[in-house]
């Protein structure tokens, strides 16, 4: 029913748009994810989230295939040969998540020279003949510190942990959150650790560093280790600070249970893993022949006290939340880009 | 003196040497208040490396070639499956445990047969052997957490006397590996193994038997790791082992165990776990960044080594 209203749509619109001669028709056309790495919850929904939309897309016909492949060992080159093979198996789009934003350039090259639209998302690669879905990783950041700012005018020490050391998308969330404190000097980084998104990573490394910090007014981290720091404040039997939450269903649960226990606030930004329908909805749409700019921003998911109970009840028991992406939505990011 | 002397000739010695450094100039950083509770998180992170190291120390110690790399994989299987079935039911942590021991079995045969049957080299082997596992712990659940049973999250994550439970476990396993290695016969047939297979053979040792066993140890040892890991951790993740693939090897060679096999020691893993989780500390609490971190990591790490390995050989 909702796939119907939605084909309907993307006719409606189409129609508007152009005239209905314009009007290329995807049911041909074949989709591929290309996907480096798979050995998180946050890349399970993500695949889980691609299958629900992109099979639904093809049991009405809007695409003939959408599969996804997963590389084995999360490297580039792994990955640069899986691109190579999808280009001779004459996918018509593939849809990428990099195992590094430069290191595939040259497939994807070789992908764009044989006609193929390569859409890239979360993890984004830099060739020019491809488009892109980032997540303004620095305003994540920044948005943490400034949350805090309202929470704790009188500011604080503050731990910082920080994701996987040398990915991009660590420096960028703490390259933003560095600005924040920049912008709000009544905050210091007391500490600075790697939980590599980890939970149990999180817990022994702020386990490790927590002795030796002053007091701790709140955490800042990048997803994945909220819980694993609350954890390790606990066995450490200090006061817990506030600590800014990711998406993962633990972090929100041990959340709620805090906000009944003792009213604690605090918020939680994240990527929704659900971006993976995005890039698939843009490739429809540049496959559709729609004009779309080449840089495209996706809104990161943020939790807020009020609207917790909302998006936990969503949330699968150990899952992550998430948001999955409809083609209106796909169109209103491309649209908003312009 | 002679006592010191005797001291300084163990190779395990070094390790707890490093040991203690790291620890003093990390509790230098507050003067001192830190030392208790640095020295709490030090036991508790350390006891799940020694558990997985004890397993990789007695692969290794059956000679060149011999290792398990399955142990990551291993840990995030049992972690995932076995909280799944206990389900956060207290009635089922026995059973749980259980499952944990019978999926490690499974595994180490699985390894041997690999080895053994299909006659690829261990390296190989359990690598293959980790892409099955580590396959089987993603369809099982798909990365969904489940919490542990509340009694057995409550027992990992608490104290006795100051020290911590799991701690105690891992005290325990090693007494049990230590006596295995020192005592029995099956501890003399491994280092015979590691010292010379044809040899072992000429001797009648049964070497396969005794290869086949090690690996079912070590992979049964990581499965217990995984169990108690994912317990205290407030569940499973699918990452959840992979730190301790280099985690296992390193502690062995730190420790002191010769890596060409035929020789190994129980103290040594300990002084090595605590090592290295307090280096991370240490570097952590002096907030280098993190390229100066790792680097220093590996500099300290290679030093210990040499300093070690190079009092073998004076010794020798």
């Amino acid at each position: 029913m909702n796939i119907r209203k939605m084909l309907l749509a993307s006719v409606a619109i189409a129609c508007a748009a152009v005239p209905a001669s314009a009007l290329a028709d995807t049911s041909g056309k074949k989709i591929a994810l290309s996907n480096n790495y798979a050995g998180n919850s946050w890349r399970q929904a993500m695949l889980t989230s691609w299958e629900k939309i992109t099979g639904e897309a093809v049991k009405t016909g809007v695409v003939a295939a959408a599969d996804a492949f997963t590389t084995a060992e999360n490297q580039a080159t792994e990955q640069a040969a899986q691109i190579q093979n999808m280009i001779l198996q004459g996918y018509d789009a593939i849809v990428i998540n990099a195992a590094s934003p430069t290191a595939l350039n040259g497939a994807v090259k070789e992908a764009c020279d044989a006609g193929i639209t390569v859409v890239s998302f979360d993890g984004i690669v830099t060739e020019p003949c491809a488009w892109r879905i980032a997540v303004d990783f620095k305003e994540m950041g920044r948005s943490e510190v400034e949350y805090l700012a309202k929470r704790l005018p009188q500011g604080g020490n503050v731990l910082e942990i920080r994701g996987l050391a040398g990915v991009f998308v660590d420096d960028a969330i703490s390259g933003g959150i560095h600005e924040g404190v920049a912008k709000y000097p009544q905050f210091k980084i007391a500490g600075s650790v790697h939980g590599d998104w980890a939970q149990d990573v999180a817990q022994r490394a702020v386990a490790g560093i927590l002795p030796s910090l002053p007091e701790i007014a709140a955490v800042v981290t990048q997803g994945g280790d909220g819980y694993g720091a609350a954890q390790a404040f606990a066995a450490a039997k200090r006061p817990t600070p506030i600590i800014i939450m990711g998406n993962r269903q633990d972090e929100l649960a041990w959340w709620k249970e805090q906000k009944d226990a003792n009213g604690y606030e605090t918020m939680s930004v994240s990527i929704a893993p659900g971006v993976s329908t995005l890039a698939f909805w843009v490739a429809q749409q540049i496959l559709d022949g729609k004009e779309v700019k080449k840089d495209l921003v996706v809104p990161f998911l943020r939790i807020d006290q009020d609207n917790l109970e909302a998006n936990l009840e969503k949330t699968p028991k150990g899952g992550v939340a998430n948001v999955e992406y409809t083609l209106e939505d796909a169109q209103a990011v491309i649209n908003s880009a312009k | 003196m002679n006592a010191l002397r005797s001291l300084v000739l163990k190779p395990w010695i070094w390790s707890f040497v490093a040991t203690v450094i790291v620890w003093l100039i990390t509790i230098m950083f507050t003067g001192g208040a830190s030392a208790a509770g640095l020295s709490q998180a030090a036991f508790t992170f350390a006891a799940f490396s020694v558990i997985v190291g004890i397993g990789q120390m007695f692969v290794i110690t059956l000679g060149p070639g011999n290792i398990d790399l399955s142990v990551p994989a291993m840990i995030t299987l049992s972690g995932t499956v076995t909280l799944k079935l206990m389900g956060v039911d207290n009635a089922l942590i026995l059973p749980g445990l259980a499952i944990a021991i019978g999926l490690g079995v499974a595994v180490g045969i699985g390894n041997y047969a690999f080895i053994k049957l299909l006659r690829i080299p261990p390296i190989i082997a359990t690598l293959s052997m980790s892409f099955i596992v580590q396959s089987m712990a993603i369809w099982t659940n798909r990365g969904i957490r489940i919490k542990p049973p509340a009694l057995l999250a409550d027992f990992t994550t608490s104290t006795l006397w100051g020290v911590p439970n799991v701690a105690l476990v891992a005290f325990v396993l090693s007494v049990i590996a230590w006596v295995l290695l020192q005592k029995t016969v099956y501890g003399r047939w491994i280092s015979a193994i590691g010292q010379s297979i044809p040899a072992a053979r000429m001797a009648g040792i049964p070497v396969d038997g005794v290869r086949f066993a090690t690996y079912v140890l070590c992979a049964v040892l990581a499965s217990i790791c995984g169990y108690m890991l994912a317990s205290f951790s407030g569940g499973a993740a699918l990452n959840m082992g992979s730190e301790y693939l280099l985690m296992s090897i390193a502690v062995v060679v730190i420790g002191g165990t010769a890596v060409a096999g035929g020789d190994s020691n129980v103290p040594g893993i300990w002084g090595a776990s605590l090592f290295l989780f307090l280096v991370v500390s240490m570097l952590n609490t002096y907030g280098l960044g993190a390229g100066i971190r790792l680097v220093m990591t590996g500099v300290i790490i290679i030093a210990v080594i040499m300093v070690a390995s190079g009092r073998k050989r004076g010794r020798a």
